[in-house]
């Protein structure tokens, strides 16, 4: 076995849970049970790893072997990168798209490949009809540098696909290209939704996020809307603005709806934009060109923030349509420009 | 003078005798009286203890009266209700069993929220949602229909000018999916001995490839089939290619054989013509095998 691959797969290995390890040896598949079995999984990190190089040498792992790991372990570590969404459209008049798994494979690795000659393409099926590939990228005259790999996961026969932001800038056309040929389609475009949360990412772009219908066979009654008083309350005492409050639960109920919201981390408003002042002979208003400025809104939760704040009592309900178009509209990157 | 003595002791006892008797009727009148005021009493209670008997005993016969008039009001409510509530469980239940016509919907807030429960061959499958609000422009709030399907086409289509259309197109789409997607979830599980791989398919099942033998382990050559399905709307391929694995020109027969299995790949559903794969394989003439 190579050297660089055993590096490569040391490398991959140390950066795995000792808790992960074992679901993700089993699920890579590449080393035997009885292989495995010989393992002391208890002994110090450094210690296991060894043992287990030593075993894929056994079994002499290849790079895509090694590939493989590389991609399960992005599998279970998603958050990590942060992941761009991209639409790609087909041409008119196409005919009804018969994907076919194979040729799309080899398609996508051809032009790769044709372009530049030193590339590491894997794929990796998945059971809800999305395929990881995995690209390490190398040049004419270099060999594909295996650490900064860039992740593609693509949802066949839907226009869309996930990479992971890569710092190789200059590859990314050609991986549109390469897309968008090998699925039969016409055109990609980047569109402006980005977060390390892939499953918000699908859900928003897939708008399946809200998936609560009503039906006659549900036999949940009507849910009460708690309006997050004391229900224990004293009932000889009133709130003063029970009204609003019920006003306020009603907006963020129709705006927001009763389903767990998708998970983002941050909107950004970049506003170019003339200031809009009431008071006359401002400086500012006087100002021919439009302002330049970057709001940006971060949280652990953005969406689920932004839910709270009318009922907390901290933004006025309804809220902006700019804060509460996100899922709908698929963007959390905004250019507010004047008309 | 002892007569003196005499009488007046005499008198004295006289007196104390009469005293004494005195006493005595006094005594006995007292008695007498008592035993008058008791036997009154007696009298009393015992005539207090009939009335009492006579008060239960009408009580008792008046408050069984009462339930002998109640009881028949009660039932009578009680059937109304119980008649109701059966009424009411029969339009429920009815409600939901409509979705069992493979369009139901439920009036909401704001519109109407429609279900399409799909089904092949007398199969029940899986049932999608779309949620639409009855505004102007018509328009869809949130649906559970997968990606692949082309539904903003068909909203773009029909939505706002004929919603019948749209719905019909819609419950189209589904069915033929559904219906190919048992058909490829069929052969996966009930004939995987049959097939030599791994099945291909794609998200829409409209393309399917995979490579089967009608003995396996037997002499029996391997079949390669390609099956195309160009209308989304169909649960049978348009297109369908049976090839020999690695073999050029193939016998008259295994020629005939193939020519027959891509005929019945176009006819029949998927699963079924694998179903008359593995009755005609008991009868399977060996001297195919050459």
């Amino acid at each position: 076995m190579d050297e660089t691959i055993a590096e490569f797969i040391k490398r991959t290995i140390l950066k795995i849970p000792m808790n992960e390890l074992t679901t993700i040896l089993k699920a890579w598949d590449f080393l035997s049970e009885n292989q495995l079995q010989t393992v002391n999984f208890r002994q110090r990190k450094e210690s296991v790893v060894q043992h287990l190089i030593h075993l894929c040498e056994e079994k002499h792992a290849s790079i895509s072997d090694a590939a493989q790991l590389d991609i399960i372990y992005m599998q279970f570590h998603q958050h990590q990168k942060v992941w761009d969404v991209f639409q790609m459209i087909k041409g008119p008049g196409e005919d009804v798209d018969l994907f076919d798994m194979k040729q799309f494979k080899n398609s996508f690795k051809k032009i790769l490949q044709r372009a530049l000659k030193n590339v590491t393409v894997s794929f990796r099926e998945t059971e809800e009809n999305a395929v990881w590939i995995r690209i390490a990228w190398g040049t004419q005259y270099t060999k594909p540098n295996q650490y900064k790999p860039t992740y593609v996961v693509y949802y066949s026969q839907t226009p869309y696909a996930f990479t992971s932001s890569s710092m190789l800038r200059r590859n990314t056309p050609l991986l549109g290209q390469a897309l968008t040929i090998a699925s039969k389609h016409h055109q990609i475009v980047k569109m402006d939704l980005r977060s390390r949360y892939l499953d918000s990412l699908k859900a928003i772009v897939f708008k399946q996020y809200n998936q609560t219908f009503e039906t006659h066979n549900s036999t949940t009654p009507l849910q009460e809307r708690s309006l997050g008083l004391d229900i224990n309350m004293d009932s000889r005492i009133i709130h003063e603005n029970i009204v609003e409050k019920e006003r306020v639960q009603r907006i963020t109920q129709e705006t927001f709806g009763d389903y767990p919201q998708p998970q983002l981390e941050f909107a950004q408003y970049k506003l170019e934009t003339k200031f809009k002042s009431g008071l006359n002979g401002s400086v500012l208003a006087e100002r021919e060109e439009p302002l330049r400025c970057l709001i940006k809104f971060s949280s652990p939760h953005l969406l689920e923030a932004l839910k709270s704040l009318a009922p907390a009592g901290i933004a006025d309900a309804p809220l902006s349509p700019l804060l509460t178009c996100i899922p709908n509209k698929r963007m959390n990157y905004f250019k507010i420009r004047d008309k | 003078m002892d007569n003196g003595s005499s009488v007046l002791a005499h008198l004295e006892r006289l007196e104390t005798q009469v005293s004494r008797s005195h006493k005595q009727s006094e005594e006995l009148q007292s008695v007498q009286a008592q035993e008058g005021a008791l036997g009154t009493k007696i009298h009393k209670l015992r005539r207090l203890r009939d009335e009492l008997r006579a008060a239960v005993r009408h009580r008792r016969a008046s408050v069984k009266a009462c339930i002998a008039n109640v009881e028949p009001n009660q039932t009578v409510e009680i059937n109304e209700q119980e008649a109701l509530e059966e009424k009411l469980e029969n339009v429920k239940a009815i409600l939901q069993a409509y979705h069992f016509t493979g369009l139901s919907g439920k009036l909401t807030s704001r519109g109407v929220c429609v279900c399409i429960s799909t089904a092949f061959e007398g199969n029940l499958l899986d049932s999608y949602f779309v949620d639409l609000v009855i505004q102007k422009p018509l328009r869809i709030h949130h649906h559970s229909v997968p990606v692949f399907i082309p539904l903003e086409e068909i909203a773009a289509k029909y939505l706002q000018t004929n919603i019948q259309h749209f719905l019909f197109s819609l419950c189209e789409y589904l069915n033929a999916y559904s219906g190919r997607k048992y058909q490829a979830d069929r052969l996966q599980s009930d004939f995987a001995a049959l097939l030599t791989g791994p099945l291909q398919r794609n998200p829409l099942c409209n393309l399917l490839s995979f490579t089967y033998k009608l003995d396996p382990g037997g002499q029996s050559l391997p079949f390669c089939a390609r099956l195309l399905y160009k209308d989304l709307t169909a649960t049978l391929p348009t297109d369908v290619t049976v090839t020999c694995q690695g073999v050029e020109v193939l016998s008259t027969s295994w020629e005939e054989q193939r020519a027959s299995h891509e005929t019945l790949f176009c006819t029949k559903p998927l699963h079924q013509v694998f179903a008359s794969f593995t009755r005609k394989g008991e009868k399977l003439d060996m001297s195919l095998v050459s």
